[in-house]
Protein backbone atom coordinates (compact mmCIF):
# COMPACT_ATOMS: atom_id res chain seq x y z
CA UNK A 1 0.00 0.00 0.00
CA UNK A 2 1.73 3.57 -1.35
CA UNK A 3 2.19 5.68 1.14
CA UNK A 4 -0.41 8.50 1.60
CA UNK A 5 1.94 11.97 1.67
CA UNK A 6 -0.72 14.02 3.03
CA UNK A 7 -3.78 12.31 5.30
CA UNK A 8 -3.88 11.69 8.39
CA UNK A 9 -7.12 11.78 9.37
CA UNK A 10 -7.81 15.42 11.09
CA UNK A 11 -5.70 17.22 8.14
CA UNK A 12 -7.83 15.60 5.89
CA UNK A 13 -11.04 16.95 7.61
CA UNK A 14 -9.10 20.36 8.20
CA UNK A 15 -10.31 23.54 6.36
CA UNK A 16 -8.80 24.21 3.36
CA UNK A 17 -9.46 27.60 2.76
CA UNK A 18 -10.79 29.78 5.72
CA UNK A 19 -13.21 29.92 7.85
CA UNK A 20 -16.22 27.46 5.52
CA UNK A 21 -19.34 28.97 8.02
CA UNK A 22 -18.25 32.28 7.49
CA UNK A 23 -20.32 32.44 3.84
CA UNK A 24 -22.46 29.26 3.89
CA UNK A 25 -25.75 28.93 4.18
CA UNK A 26 -28.29 26.43 4.97
CA UNK A 27 -28.66 23.26 3.10
CA UNK A 28 -31.95 22.83 1.55
CA UNK A 29 -34.29 19.63 1.89
CA UNK A 30 -32.58 17.90 -0.78
CA UNK A 31 -29.34 18.63 0.39
CA UNK A 32 -30.23 17.40 4.14
CA UNK A 33 -31.44 14.17 2.70
CA UNK A 34 -28.34 13.37 0.64
CA UNK A 35 -25.86 14.52 3.95
CA UNK A 36 -28.09 11.76 6.07
CA UNK A 37 -28.02 8.81 2.88
CA UNK A 38 -24.41 8.91 2.77
CA UNK A 39 -23.69 9.16 6.57
CA UNK A 40 -26.46 5.78 6.31
CA UNK A 41 -23.74 4.55 3.58
CA UNK A 42 -20.80 4.83 5.65
CA UNK A 43 -22.76 3.11 8.63
CA UNK A 44 -23.53 0.45 6.14
CA UNK A 45 -19.70 -0.04 5.28
CA UNK A 46 -18.61 0.06 8.88
CA UNK A 47 -20.34 -1.47 11.72
CA UNK A 48 -19.26 0.44 14.27
CA UNK A 49 -19.81 3.53 12.11
CA UNK A 50 -22.21 5.00 14.57
CA UNK A 51 -19.99 5.29 17.55
CA UNK A 52 -16.97 5.83 14.78
CA UNK A 53 -19.28 9.07 13.75
CA UNK A 54 -19.02 10.31 17.75
CA UNK A 55 -15.03 9.54 18.07
CA UNK A 56 -14.65 11.63 15.40
CA UNK A 57 -17.05 14.21 16.19
CA UNK A 58 -14.42 14.53 19.51
CA UNK A 59 -11.72 14.30 17.24
CA UNK A 60 -12.50 16.92 14.75
CA UNK A 61 -13.44 19.52 17.94
CA UNK A 62 -17.10 19.07 17.91
CA UNK A 63 -18.18 18.17 21.00
CA UNK A 64 -19.72 21.82 21.91
CA UNK A 65 -22.03 21.34 18.88
CA UNK A 66 -22.58 17.63 19.18
CA UNK A 67 -22.00 16.97 23.29
CA UNK A 68 -23.54 13.73 22.83
CA UNK A 69 -25.20 10.85 20.61
CA UNK A 70 -28.30 12.10 20.81
CA UNK A 71 -27.71 15.77 19.63
CA UNK A 72 -26.19 14.22 16.60
CA UNK A 73 -29.18 12.06 16.21
CA UNK A 74 -31.61 15.11 16.32
CA UNK A 75 -29.57 17.01 13.34
CA UNK A 76 -29.28 13.69 11.41
CA UNK A 77 -33.37 13.60 12.04
CA UNK A 78 -33.61 16.98 9.74
CA UNK A 79 -33.45 14.40 6.90
CA UNK A 80 -37.71 14.90 5.43
CA UNK A 81 -37.26 11.23 4.53
CA UNK A 82 -36.87 9.78 8.27
CA UNK A 83 -39.24 7.81 9.96
CA UNK A 84 -39.23 10.46 12.66
CA UNK A 85 -37.89 13.94 10.99
CA UNK A 86 -37.56 16.95 12.73
CA UNK A 87 -38.98 20.55 11.36
CA UNK A 88 -36.45 23.23 10.21
CA UNK A 89 -33.37 23.27 8.97
CA UNK A 90 -29.53 22.68 10.19
CA UNK A 91 -27.76 25.73 11.36
CA UNK A 92 -24.86 26.56 8.58
CA UNK A 93 -22.29 25.55 11.55
CA UNK A 94 -23.85 22.50 12.16
CA UNK A 95 -24.40 21.33 8.76
CA UNK A 96 -20.33 21.79 7.95
CA UNK A 97 -19.69 20.19 11.09
CA UNK A 98 -21.62 17.19 9.85
CA UNK A 99 -20.09 17.52 6.58
CA UNK A 100 -16.44 17.38 7.92
CA UNK A 101 -17.88 13.89 9.78
CA UNK A 102 -19.03 12.27 6.76
CA UNK A 103 -15.58 13.49 4.60
CA UNK A 104 -13.34 12.31 7.92
CA UNK A 105 -15.29 8.88 7.97
CA UNK A 106 -14.70 8.56 4.19
CA UNK A 107 -11.19 9.08 4.29
CA UNK A 108 -10.93 6.35 6.98
CA UNK A 109 -12.67 3.99 4.72
CA UNK A 110 -11.20 4.98 1.01
CA UNK A 111 -9.89 1.98 0.87
CA UNK A 112 -13.37 0.07 1.28
CA UNK A 113 -14.86 2.75 -0.61
CA UNK A 114 -12.03 2.02 -3.51
CA UNK A 115 -13.14 -2.06 -3.45
CA UNK A 116 -16.38 -1.46 -4.03
CA UNK A 117 -16.10 1.23 -7.02
CA UNK A 118 -12.62 -0.64 -8.74
CA UNK A 119 -13.62 -2.78 -12.04
CA UNK A 120 -9.64 -4.29 -11.51
CA UNK A 121 -11.06 -6.69 -8.52
CA UNK A 122 -12.83 -10.01 -9.53
CA UNK A 123 -16.10 -9.81 -10.46
CA UNK A 124 -17.27 -12.24 -8.17
CA UNK A 125 -15.63 -10.72 -5.37
CA UNK A 126 -17.46 -7.43 -6.29
CA UNK A 127 -20.42 -9.09 -6.66
CA UNK A 128 -20.32 -10.54 -3.02
CA UNK A 129 -18.73 -6.83 -1.82
CA UNK A 130 -22.14 -4.78 -3.12
CA UNK A 131 -24.14 -7.12 -2.20
CA UNK A 132 -23.69 -6.97 1.49
CA UNK A 133 -23.25 -3.36 1.51
CA UNK A 134 -26.71 -2.95 -0.38
CA UNK A 135 -28.00 -5.71 2.11
CA UNK A 136 -27.04 -3.64 5.01
CA UNK A 137 -27.93 -0.42 3.80
CA UNK A 138 -31.36 -1.68 3.42
CA UNK A 139 -31.73 -2.88 6.83
CA UNK A 140 -30.35 0.52 7.91
CA UNK A 141 -32.96 2.08 5.23
CA UNK A 142 -35.80 -0.03 6.18
CA UNK A 143 -35.05 0.79 10.18
CA UNK A 144 -35.04 4.30 10.13
CA UNK A 145 -36.75 5.98 6.63
CA UNK A 146 -40.17 6.31 5.80
CA UNK A 147 -40.89 3.72 3.61
CA UNK A 148 -44.01 5.21 2.05
CA UNK A 149 -41.67 8.00 0.43
CA UNK A 150 -40.67 7.24 -3.23
CA UNK A 151 -37.37 8.12 -2.76
CA UNK A 152 -36.67 5.68 -0.05
CA UNK A 153 -38.47 2.97 -2.56
CA UNK A 154 -35.88 3.74 -4.72
CA UNK A 155 -33.76 3.45 -2.00
CA UNK A 156 -35.03 -0.58 -2.04
CA UNK A 157 -35.62 -1.24 -5.59
CA UNK A 158 -33.53 -3.89 -7.05
CA UNK A 159 -32.30 -2.08 -9.99
CA UNK A 160 -32.63 1.77 -9.26
CA UNK A 161 -31.27 0.84 -5.46
CA UNK A 162 -27.99 -0.36 -6.94
CA UNK A 163 -27.41 2.64 -9.30
CA UNK A 164 -28.19 4.70 -6.62
CA UNK A 165 -26.22 2.94 -3.83
CA UNK A 166 -23.16 3.16 -6.81
CA UNK A 167 -23.64 6.91 -6.85
CA UNK A 168 -23.45 7.44 -3.32
CA UNK A 169 -20.43 5.61 -2.71
CA UNK A 170 -18.51 7.23 -5.83
CA UNK A 171 -20.11 10.82 -3.93
CA UNK A 172 -18.01 9.16 -1.09
CA UNK A 173 -14.90 8.60 -2.38
CA UNK A 174 -14.52 11.80 -4.11
CA UNK A 175 -15.07 13.58 -0.90
CA UNK A 176 -12.54 11.98 0.97
CA UNK A 177 -9.52 13.46 0.87
CA UNK A 178 -8.28 17.11 1.41
CA UNK A 179 -10.46 18.74 -1.37
CA UNK A 180 -13.48 16.39 -0.54
CA UNK A 181 -15.06 18.96 1.90
CA UNK A 182 -15.61 21.85 -0.66
CA UNK A 183 -16.61 19.72 -2.97
CA UNK A 184 -19.45 17.70 -1.13
CA UNK A 185 -20.41 21.21 0.72
CA UNK A 186 -21.05 22.51 -2.79
CA UNK A 187 -23.13 19.31 -4.26
CA UNK A 188 -25.48 19.57 -0.96
CA UNK A 189 -25.80 22.76 -1.58
CA UNK A 190 -27.09 22.63 -5.61
CA UNK A 191 -30.51 24.29 -6.42
CA UNK A 192 -33.58 22.13 -6.32
CA UNK A 193 -33.70 20.41 -9.75
CA UNK B 1 18.17 23.16 -4.00
CA UNK B 2 16.09 20.71 -6.02
CA UNK B 3 13.03 19.72 -4.27
CA UNK B 4 10.57 16.91 -5.38
CA UNK B 5 7.56 16.09 -3.64
CA UNK B 6 5.34 12.93 -4.56
CA UNK B 7 1.77 12.16 -3.79
CA UNK B 8 0.72 8.43 -4.28
CA UNK B 9 -2.38 6.59 -4.04
CA UNK B 10 -2.91 3.09 -5.07
CA UNK B 11 -3.27 3.54 -8.68
CA UNK B 12 -1.78 7.20 -9.48
CA UNK B 13 1.33 9.02 -8.63
CA UNK B 14 1.95 12.31 -8.74
CA UNK B 15 5.84 14.00 -8.86
CA UNK B 16 6.28 17.55 -8.99
CA UNK B 17 10.14 18.96 -9.58
CA UNK B 18 10.81 22.53 -9.04
CA UNK B 19 13.05 24.86 -7.17
CA UNK B 20 11.87 27.65 -4.34
CA UNK B 21 11.91 31.00 -5.95
CA UNK B 22 13.84 32.71 -4.14
CA UNK B 23 13.71 36.34 -5.77
CA UNK B 24 10.37 35.86 -3.85
CA UNK B 25 11.69 35.33 -0.55
CA UNK B 26 10.25 31.86 -0.95
CA UNK B 27 11.20 29.54 2.22
CA UNK B 28 13.82 26.56 1.29
CA UNK B 29 11.07 23.69 1.27
CA UNK B 30 8.69 25.71 -1.01
CA UNK B 31 8.55 24.42 -4.23
CA UNK B 32 7.90 28.27 -6.27
CA UNK B 33 8.97 26.97 -9.73
CA UNK B 34 8.33 23.86 -11.67
CA UNK B 35 10.43 22.44 -13.57
CA UNK B 36 9.09 19.29 -14.03
CA UNK B 37 6.25 17.05 -13.56
CA UNK B 38 5.42 12.89 -13.68
CA UNK B 39 1.80 11.56 -13.63
CA UNK B 40 1.94 7.85 -13.52
CA UNK B 41 -1.35 6.08 -13.56
CA UNK B 42 -1.18 2.16 -13.05
CA UNK B 43 -0.58 0.04 -16.32
CA UNK B 44 -0.30 3.36 -18.29
CA UNK B 45 2.48 5.37 -20.06
CA UNK B 46 4.08 7.85 -17.84
CA UNK B 47 2.95 11.25 -18.65
CA UNK B 48 4.68 14.07 -18.03
CA UNK B 49 4.38 17.64 -19.37
CA UNK B 50 4.75 21.45 -18.90
CA UNK B 51 3.34 24.06 -15.90
CA UNK B 52 0.29 24.75 -18.32
CA UNK B 53 -0.32 20.80 -18.40
CA UNK B 54 -0.70 20.21 -15.46
CA UNK B 55 -2.76 22.98 -14.95
CA UNK B 56 -5.06 21.99 -17.12
CA UNK B 57 -5.37 18.87 -16.16
CA UNK B 58 -6.64 20.47 -12.55
CA UNK B 59 -8.82 22.34 -14.28
CA UNK B 60 -10.60 19.66 -16.41
CA UNK B 61 -10.46 16.55 -13.71
CA UNK B 62 -11.49 18.36 -10.53
CA UNK B 63 -14.87 20.01 -12.09
CA UNK B 64 -15.79 16.68 -13.50
CA UNK B 65 -15.25 15.11 -10.57
CA UNK B 66 -17.46 18.01 -8.70
CA UNK B 67 -20.26 17.23 -11.18
CA UNK B 68 -19.93 13.67 -10.32
CA UNK B 69 -20.25 14.32 -6.47
CA UNK B 70 -23.88 15.71 -7.64
CA UNK B 71 -24.42 12.66 -10.32
CA UNK B 72 -24.62 15.32 -13.01
CA UNK B 73 -21.51 13.92 -15.06
CA UNK B 74 -20.77 15.75 -18.63
CA UNK B 75 -17.93 16.53 -20.40
CA UNK B 76 -15.07 18.94 -19.84
CA UNK B 77 -12.24 19.93 -21.86
CA UNK B 78 -12.63 21.62 -25.51
CA UNK B 79 -11.50 20.26 -28.81
CA UNK B 80 -8.35 21.84 -28.60
CA UNK B 81 -7.60 21.72 -24.84
CA UNK B 82 -4.88 19.66 -24.20
CA UNK B 83 -6.87 17.97 -21.44
CA UNK B 84 -10.54 16.67 -21.83
CA UNK B 85 -12.65 13.86 -19.79
CA UNK B 86 -15.89 12.62 -20.42
CA UNK B 87 -17.91 10.04 -18.79
CA UNK B 88 -18.03 6.70 -21.19
CA UNK B 89 -19.77 4.02 -20.67
CA UNK B 90 -19.14 3.18 -17.06
CA UNK B 91 -16.30 4.77 -16.46
CA UNK B 92 -14.32 8.12 -18.22
CA UNK B 93 -12.60 8.83 -20.43
CA UNK B 94 -8.95 11.20 -20.43
CA UNK B 95 -7.49 12.71 -23.18
CA UNK B 96 -4.58 13.78 -23.53
CA UNK B 97 -3.11 15.68 -26.63
CA UNK B 98 0.54 16.05 -26.89
CA UNK B 99 1.90 19.77 -27.72
CA UNK B 100 4.36 17.86 -30.50
CA UNK B 101 3.03 17.69 -33.95
CA UNK B 102 1.60 14.26 -35.85
CA UNK B 103 1.14 13.00 -32.19
CA UNK B 104 -1.81 10.81 -31.90
CA UNK B 105 -3.69 11.79 -28.24
CA UNK B 106 -3.62 9.62 -25.58
CA UNK B 107 -7.11 7.86 -24.65
CA UNK B 108 -7.07 6.50 -21.27
CA UNK B 109 -10.49 4.54 -19.81
CA UNK B 110 -10.60 5.63 -16.18
CA UNK B 111 -12.91 3.34 -13.71
CA UNK B 112 -14.15 5.31 -10.51
CA UNK B 113 -11.90 4.06 -8.39
CA UNK B 114 -8.62 5.68 -10.69
CA UNK B 115 -10.45 8.89 -11.15
CA UNK B 116 -10.71 8.89 -7.14
CA UNK B 117 -7.01 7.66 -6.58
CA UNK B 118 -6.61 10.91 -9.48
CA UNK B 119 -8.63 13.26 -8.17
CA UNK B 120 -6.90 12.92 -4.23
CA UNK B 121 -3.23 13.16 -6.18
CA UNK B 122 -4.27 16.67 -7.70
CA UNK B 123 -5.68 17.76 -4.54
CA UNK B 124 -3.09 17.08 -2.51
CA UNK B 125 -1.04 18.90 -4.95
CA UNK B 126 -3.22 21.15 -5.04
CA UNK B 127 -3.23 21.96 -1.48
CA UNK B 128 0.36 21.54 -0.38
CA UNK B 129 0.85 24.44 1.58
CA UNK B 130 4.64 23.67 0.36
CA UNK B 131 3.55 24.35 -3.27
CA UNK B 132 3.61 27.69 -4.21
CA UNK B 133 2.08 26.98 -7.84
CA UNK B 134 -0.68 28.89 -9.15
CA UNK B 135 -2.28 25.60 -9.56
CA UNK B 136 -6.06 27.24 -7.80
CA UNK B 137 -9.10 26.46 -8.81
CA UNK B 138 -12.14 29.00 -8.19
CA UNK B 139 -14.09 27.52 -5.38
CA UNK B 140 -16.45 24.59 -6.04
CA UNK B 141 -20.18 26.55 -6.44
CA UNK B 142 -23.73 24.71 -6.61
CA UNK B 143 -24.74 23.87 -9.38
CA UNK B 144 -27.99 25.58 -11.30
CA UNK B 145 -31.32 24.37 -11.80
CA UNK B 146 -30.78 24.24 -15.61
CA UNK B 147 -27.14 22.34 -14.65
CA UNK B 148 -28.98 19.66 -12.75
CA UNK B 149 -32.14 19.03 -15.41
CA UNK B 150 -30.21 16.25 -16.84
CA UNK B 151 -30.82 14.53 -13.72
CA UNK B 152 -33.93 14.26 -14.23
CA UNK B 153 -35.32 11.80 -17.22
CA UNK B 154 -36.60 13.93 -20.13
CA UNK B 155 -40.27 12.41 -19.90
CA UNK B 156 -40.02 13.48 -16.21
CA UNK B 157 -39.15 16.90 -16.86
CA UNK B 158 -41.74 17.47 -19.84
CA UNK B 159 -45.01 15.86 -18.17
CA UNK B 160 -46.24 18.98 -16.10
CA UNK B 161 -45.76 21.11 -19.19
CA UNK B 162 -47.63 18.64 -21.72
CA UNK B 163 -51.08 18.18 -19.04
CA UNK B 164 -51.10 21.67 -18.38
CA UNK B 165 -51.22 22.29 -21.97
CA UNK B 166 -53.55 19.32 -22.62
CA UNK B 167 -55.81 20.79 -19.48
CA UNK B 168 -55.57 24.65 -20.90
CA UNK B 169 -56.52 23.03 -24.52
CA UNK B 170 -59.40 20.58 -23.60
CA UNK B 171 -60.93 23.46 -21.03
CA UNK B 172 -60.93 25.59 -24.24
CA UNK B 173 -62.23 23.35 -26.50
CA UNK B 174 -65.33 22.75 -24.26
CA UNK B 175 -66.01 26.04 -23.75
CA UNK B 176 -66.05 26.37 -27.61
CA UNK B 177 -68.99 23.71 -27.34
CA UNK B 178 -70.88 25.79 -24.97
CA UNK B 179 -73.56 27.82 -26.91
CA UNK B 180 -73.76 31.18 -26.30
CA UNK B 181 -76.60 32.31 -24.72
CA UNK B 182 -79.63 33.84 -26.53
CA UNK B 183 -80.22 37.72 -26.26
CA UNK B 184 -82.87 38.51 -23.91
CA UNK B 185 -85.27 41.36 -24.64
CA UNK B 186 -84.62 44.30 -22.66
CA UNK B 187 -87.22 44.49 -19.89
CA UNK B 188 -90.39 46.07 -20.54
CA UNK B 189 -89.91 45.48 -24.47
CA UNK B 190 -92.12 42.57 -24.37
CA UNK B 191 -95.44 44.07 -24.87
CA UNK B 192 -94.44 47.06 -26.68
CA UNK B 193 -95.54 46.65 -31.02
CA UNK B 194 -92.52 45.84 -32.94
CA UNK B 195 -94.11 47.54 -36.18
CA UNK B 196 -96.29 50.81 -36.42
CA UNK B 197 -100.15 50.30 -36.81
CA UNK B 198 -101.44 50.17 -39.63
CA UNK B 199 -105.44 51.42 -40.13
CA UNK B 200 -107.29 48.24 -41.10
CA UNK B 201 -108.07 47.82 -44.88
CA UNK B 202 -111.85 47.11 -44.48
CA UNK B 203 -112.69 49.39 -41.53
CA UNK B 204 -115.34 51.86 -41.25
CA UNK B 205 -115.24 55.35 -43.58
Amino acid sequence: MPEDTTSTLPAASRPTSGPASAHAMPLPRRGLERLDLLLLCVEALDLNGGEAMIWMSEQLGFATLFPNRVELWKRRCTNPLRRATRRGQLEPLESDALIRILCAMAERLYPLLRQLLSSNEPESVTAERWGLFQARLADLVAERLNLRRGGVQRLLHAEQGHQLARQLVRALSLSAGVGGFERLRASLLDAPA
Amino acid sequence: MKLSYRYEQTSARLQLEGLPDVSIGQGEQVLGILTSWQLTLAGRPELEGKREHLLALIQVVLPYARHLVSDVPRAFGSATSPVAIEPKGPGHRLLLRSSQPDTEPLDLQLDDAELADLVRCLDQARLDWRVQLPLALPEAQPLKRRELLVRVPLAQRLAAPIVGAAAVALTASLALMVPPPRPTPPPGASTAPTTPAEPPANGPR
